[in-house]
């Protein structure tokens, strides 16, 4: 092609009307560029736990890439995973939710406490509990117009001081067996104990997971979520509502949190009153290392995964290697920033608050 | 001809946010198949008027009628007014970017199969529908989000969606502000061929050359009042002027 040719048909595109430009053009070279470094974007998580694998392989050898550390690893990713759910579907909308840890807590110890009164069943206090929790959270927020943050903030402190008052700062165990000791609190339900084990743990988590991902990508809930983080007054001028679907979304969030916290009771053999502690900045890690932006409108349920994967593994290998949980704790903040770092287009930002 | 019987009948409305009152008094009437334009000055109150007819605000006082019908307070919402027939393309808030042409397209009534699940296959057809009725060729990535379009191929998708369901009346506020000379062309044929298969069209523009390109009748909107109204066929430009900014 001639270069006359070429302003030729560069001149064409031009002057295409409105509708005959929707045609996509063939892309030049700076584009091809662009798309590339999307698809690299796209991939960060996947490539970042390839990453950290081999390092700790290299470091670690067989200690680390042994079957029995990667069913650890499979027994310790399910309730971070859940969490990490709950946060996904609140931030594709663009909010925040940091009192999953304490609604962890919270719901964990009212499914001991629905067993204790009501037998096997009563674990579904818990659930109810967690669906609670992020119902009063979507209210607050949505109806009161009181920012994400600020909401479940307070929530964060609250349900954890709630926690502490009705359990009087006594643990609830779970046991194999009738306990005679009286002086402890506890419900014999060998089912959950072994549920929290592997391979149970892997295949609940997998069944869940794929659930997720059909209402995050198939349904219209999902995908008003990521609608909703697009652009909230286009929604509400077309006449969505959006108040009622914020409230389900946080509602949605509560009942992931309510699943996590059985997982967790299962997992841990007790309720306690820290339970959950700190573990919504996991949670939110785990979000970020998936990919997904905190302002919202995108994510991913498999990246997701991967993201909880990521965080567990780091965790893991770095006790393996010796390294003091404090050091262990720099490096996973560090590698928090370099993947959203990496995973950002900056090109694209205007403003960071 | 026109149908002389008003399709939509605005009487007196007004609104107020706070202590600003947006619009004091707003009236008029629109037939089916005619083109009215509304022009103002900046802050006049003509997206005011206009988000009142679409069910974003309910007026303060006065009312507004649609074929007939006394719209009842109770149903002053974008959902019923959508239903009557009654679609707006805003400026700056017509698409979500993240999301996909179809999904743009089908905003607030996408189809669903078994009550929660987004019917993608009709989604798709149908946009295809409504781009070969706009005589638009290919769009070849209807699953991509639709901010990766250019600025006139968004406003298309937008207009699209005000074509396929309003039925009665299409709005336009401000619809050509951001597109080129031959994406705004093509905009005013689109808006030709609306009033030809009956629709009536209320326009807002800054472009007085535009509005007597189009409209059949302007409305001057000045200091929150529909103040002067004019058939197209009896005035000059200089005339709209000293109406925008002396009422
Ligand atoms: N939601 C709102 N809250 C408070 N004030 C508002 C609101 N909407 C409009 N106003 C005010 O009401 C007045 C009229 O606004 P409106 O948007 O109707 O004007 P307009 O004629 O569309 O102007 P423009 O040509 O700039 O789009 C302005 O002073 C505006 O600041
Ligand atoms: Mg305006």
């Amino acid at each position: 092609m001639t270069i006359h040719e070429k302003t030729n048909e560069i001149k064409s595109q031009e002057s295409g009307g409105l509708f005959q430009n929707l045609r996509n053009n063939g892309l030049s070279d700076p584009q091809t560029r662009t798309k590339m470094m999307e698809r690299l974007r796209d991939n960060v998580p996947f490539i970042a736990i390839t990453l950290v694998i081999l390092l700790f392989w290299g470091i670690s050898g067989d200690r680390f890439m042994s079957l029995r550390n990667w069913t650890f690893i499979a027994q310790q990713t399910p309730v971070l995973l859940l969490l990490a759910f709950a946060l996904l579907l609140v931030v594709t909308t663009g909010s925040i939710d940091i009192s999953v840890g304490s609604n962890l807590g919270f719901s964990a110890y009212m499914a001991a406490l629905g067993m204790l009164w009501f037998g096997t069943m009563g674990f579904l206090v818990g659930i109810f509990a967690g669906v609670l929790i992020g119902i009063l959270n979507g209210v607050i927020f949505s109806l009161f117009k009181i920012s994400s943050f600020v909401t479940t903030l307070a929530m964060l402190i609250i349900v954890r001081a709630v926690l502490v008052i009705v359990s009087d700062g006594r643990s609830i165990y779970v046991s194999d067996q009738p306990m005679s000791n009286s002086n402890i609190t506890s419900i014999e339900a060998k089912w959950l104990l072994d549920l929290g084990q592997f391979p149970h743990i892997l295949y609940v988590s997998i069944a869940i997971t794929f659930l997720l991902w059909v209402v995050y990508e198939k349904t219209i809930f999902g995908q008003q979520l990521k609608a909703l983080g697009g652009n909230e007054k286009v929604l509400r001028l077309a006449g969505i509502s959006v108040t009622w679907f914020k409230i389900q979304v946080f509602a949605a969030a509560g009942f992931m949190v309510g699943l996590a916290s059985f997982i967790n009771l299962a997992r841990s053999g007790a309720a306690t009153v820290q339970a959950g502690q700190m573990q919504e900045l996991d949670a939110i890690a785990a979000v970020a290392l998936g990919g997904t932006v905190l302002t919202g409108g995108h994510g991913s349920v498999l990246k997701t995964v991967v993201g909880a994967l990521t965080l567990t593994i780091v965790a893991n290998g770095l006790t393996i290697a010796g390294v003091p949980p404090s050091w262990s704790m720099i490096a996973r903040g560090v590698l928090l920033i370099i993947a959203i770092a990496i995973s950002l287009n900056r090109k694209q930002i205007d403003v960071v608050k | 001809m026109l149908d002389q019987q008003p399709i939509l009948e605005v009487e007196d409305v007004s609104k107020s946010f706070g202590g600003v009152q947006a619009l004091k008094s707003g009236s008029f009437k629109l037939s089916r198949g005619e083109v009215i334009a509304i022009i103002g000055a900046n802050g006049a109150g003509k997206s005011s008027l206009i988000k009142i007819v679409a069910g974003v605000y309910k007026p303060d006082k006065g009312h507004i009628t649609i074929k007939d019908t006394v719209i009842d307070p109770m149903h002053h919402n974008v959902g019923y007014m959508r239903q009557m027939g009654i679609e707006v393309v805003y400026q700056d808030l017509a698409i979500v970017p993240n999301m996909t042409a179809p999904y743009n397209l089908f905003l607030g009534r996408i189809p669903r199969k078994f009550g929660i699940f987004v019917d993608e296959r009709k989604m798709r057809k149908k946009t295809e529908e409504v781009l070969a009725e706009l005589k638009v060729k290919t769009v070849q990535s209807l699953s991509r989000p639709i901010s990766e379009m250019s600025g006139g191929q968004q406003q298309s998708i937008a207009i699209g969606r005000a074509i396929a369901w309003g039925k009665e009346i299409v709005i336009l506020d401000e619809p050509t502000a951001a597109l080129g000379p031959n994406e705004t062309k093509e905009v005013e044929r689109v808006v030709h061929e609306i009033k030809d298969r009956g629709t009536a069209v209320i326009l807002i523009s800054h472009n007085l050359e535009q509005v007597f390109r189009l409209a059949d009748r302007i409305l001057v909107v000045h200091h929150g009042i529909t103040s002067k109204e004019f058939q197209k066929t009896e005035v000059t430009i200089d005339e709209l002027v000293k109406a925008i900014t002396l009422g």
